[in-house]
């Protein structure tokens, strides 16, 4: 597996006080991370730094031929075309239906709007969500609208899929249902990055575990 | 409903603007007729010593001579006696000036070619012109106020239009740039509304203006002053739609650069 991501020394800041200090790490192609600490330790941080919205203050960070350090505006928008974002509070278009939102990467990408539309579907199928392809985020439940990000986040066969406490907040049968997609996605060969405070219990398959401890990142076996 | 309140109020906005221009190129454009047609049916008389050329009124504007031979013709009849051949008499020249002067111009031009040796006597309009320039000038200044006043609230009409904008579409534009899209797929929805409320307000304004151009009033203004003026349209329409659509896409650049 190649290395996917590298940092190498790298400080992060919020707002002008280091969060994460001189730390390495590296993920590669296709593993299925958790990014772990207490709040405040600095997860959503690291996540905000992989997808370039927040610009390390130090050292190297590197998303394959992407140098986050220096990273261009149209670069970055490349980047990012090629990564899903899944957040906390889902960040779906409040007036924009599912199905379109659900689009969204494809019609960045210059997709046709009937193929767009076509495999939109298919995703929202796969998320159980076909039903309510119509509806608009506001008229769904909390579970409901993160599994239409993650169809959202997974339609484009991303690189990588960043997640920030994508189960926070979500019932049990929701969260395990999420779980289940990002499983999926990995078993596709998607590389997953889930930032959460803890790892869910009954976890069936291989991952890697950042913990995140005083600003320094660890990985624990 | 609030949709529709942001759309009027970038409507409204450019209704303004696009009106207050026209009003003001219109007004320009009648101001500047009448006034040439003052310089043409105006004149200073100058009376010489010596023919003149235009160098020698600083060309300040055409000469002309005046013929005085039938006022000679007269005079000969009027007085048989007296033998004309033996009188040099001077040379009258009317000067068409190229600018309608103000009082004071016209007093300097009137010393300066005083001031020439070879010419004797100037002879002005100076009431009569210092009325009609007062009168054009006051007009101007009027419609040059109302217009910026109005075109300054189309402005700030703007301004709280880019605020609206801002709010309703910045968090859509930001989960756009998350995923990677460019400026124009961001800024895709606004130039819509752009285009769509620039297209809306160039009708309004139009019919505005044809209405207000065929006003009895109008034309009797018109009329009364005795230009010939013509609007346009088809210019009026080319120019306005230029602006408005400038105007508007500025505007929704403004919002999707100015992204939080």
């Amino acid at each position: 597996m190649g290395k996917l991501v590298v940092a190498n020394n790298l400080t992060l800041t919020y707002e002008n006080n280091p969060v994460i200090k001189s730390s390495n790490f590296t993920i590669n192609s296709g593993d299925f991370v958790f990014l772990t600490g207490i709040s405040g330790s600095g997860k959503t941080t690291i996540i905000k730094s992989l997808y370039g919205e927040l610009k390390p203050h130090s050292g190297n960070l590197r998303i394959g031929e992407f140098n986050l350090f220096n990273i261009s505006k149209s670069k970055l928008s490349t980047l990012r075309k090629h990564l899903g974002i899944v957040f906390q509070d889902f960040k779906l278009i409040p007036e924009w239906n599912i199905l379109k939102n659900v689009m969204l990467p494809l019609l960045i990408a210059g997709v046709n709007k009937n193929e767009a539309e076509q495999r939109a579907m298919e995703y929202l199928s796969r998320v159980k969500l076909s039903h309510k392809a119509d509806k608009f985020p506001a008229e769904l439940s909390g579970g409901e609208q993160q599994r239409a990000a993650i169809a959202r986040a997974t339609i484009h066969n991303p690189v990588m899929i960043l997640a920030d406490e994508p189960i926070s907040g979500l019932d049990e049968y929701s969260a395990s249902l999420v779980m289940d997609l990002f499983i999926k996605a990995n078993q596709k060969g998607i590389t997953i990055v889930i930032a959460s405070h803890s790892i869910p219990t009954e976890f069936s398959i291989n991952f890697r575990q950042l913990h995140i401890e005083k600003g320094k990142i660890y990985e624990l076996a | 409903m609030s949709s529709l309140k942001s759309h009027f109020t970038l409507i409204l906005a450019l209704i303004s603007i696009l009106f207050s221009i026209f009003l003001f190129k219109t007004f320009s454009q009648i101001l500047y007729k009448y006034k040439q047609n003052i310089i043409d049916n105006y004149s200073i008389v100058i009376v010489s010593t010596k023919q003149l050329s235009p160098n020698d009124v600083d060309n300040l504007g055409t000469l002309k001579q005046i013929n005085i031979n039938n006022e000679l013709k007269k005079l000969k009849q009027k007085y048989p006696n007296i033998d004309f051949s033996n009188i040099t008499l001077p040379y009258f020249y009317k000067l068409k000036l190229n600018t309608l002067p103000s009082p004071k111009e016209l007093e300097n031009i009137k010393n300066e070619l005083l001031n020439k040796p070879f010419i004797k006597k100037v002879m002005t309009k100076s009431s009569a012109q210092t009325k009609i320039y007062n009168l054009l000038m006051l007009l101007e200044i009027i419609t040059k106020t109302f217009m910026y006043l109005i075109g300054i609230l189309g402005f700030l009409l703007i301004l709280k239009q880019l605020e609206v904008w801002k709010l309703l579409h910045n968090e859509r534009m930001y989960i756009m740039e998350l995923f990677g899209a460019p400026f124009w797929f961001r800024g895709a929805a606004l130039f819509k509304i752009a285009f769509i409320d620039s297209l809306i307000s160039l009708i309004i304004t139009f019919i505005l203006i044809i209405f207000v151009t065929n006003l009895t009033i109008f034309q009797k203004v018109i009329n009364d002053l005795g230009i010939n003026y013509q609007i346009d349209y088809l210019k009026d329409f080319g120019l306005l739609f230029v602006i408005s659509f400038i105007i508007s896409f500025i505007s929704s650049i403004l919002v999707v650069i100015g992204k939080k």
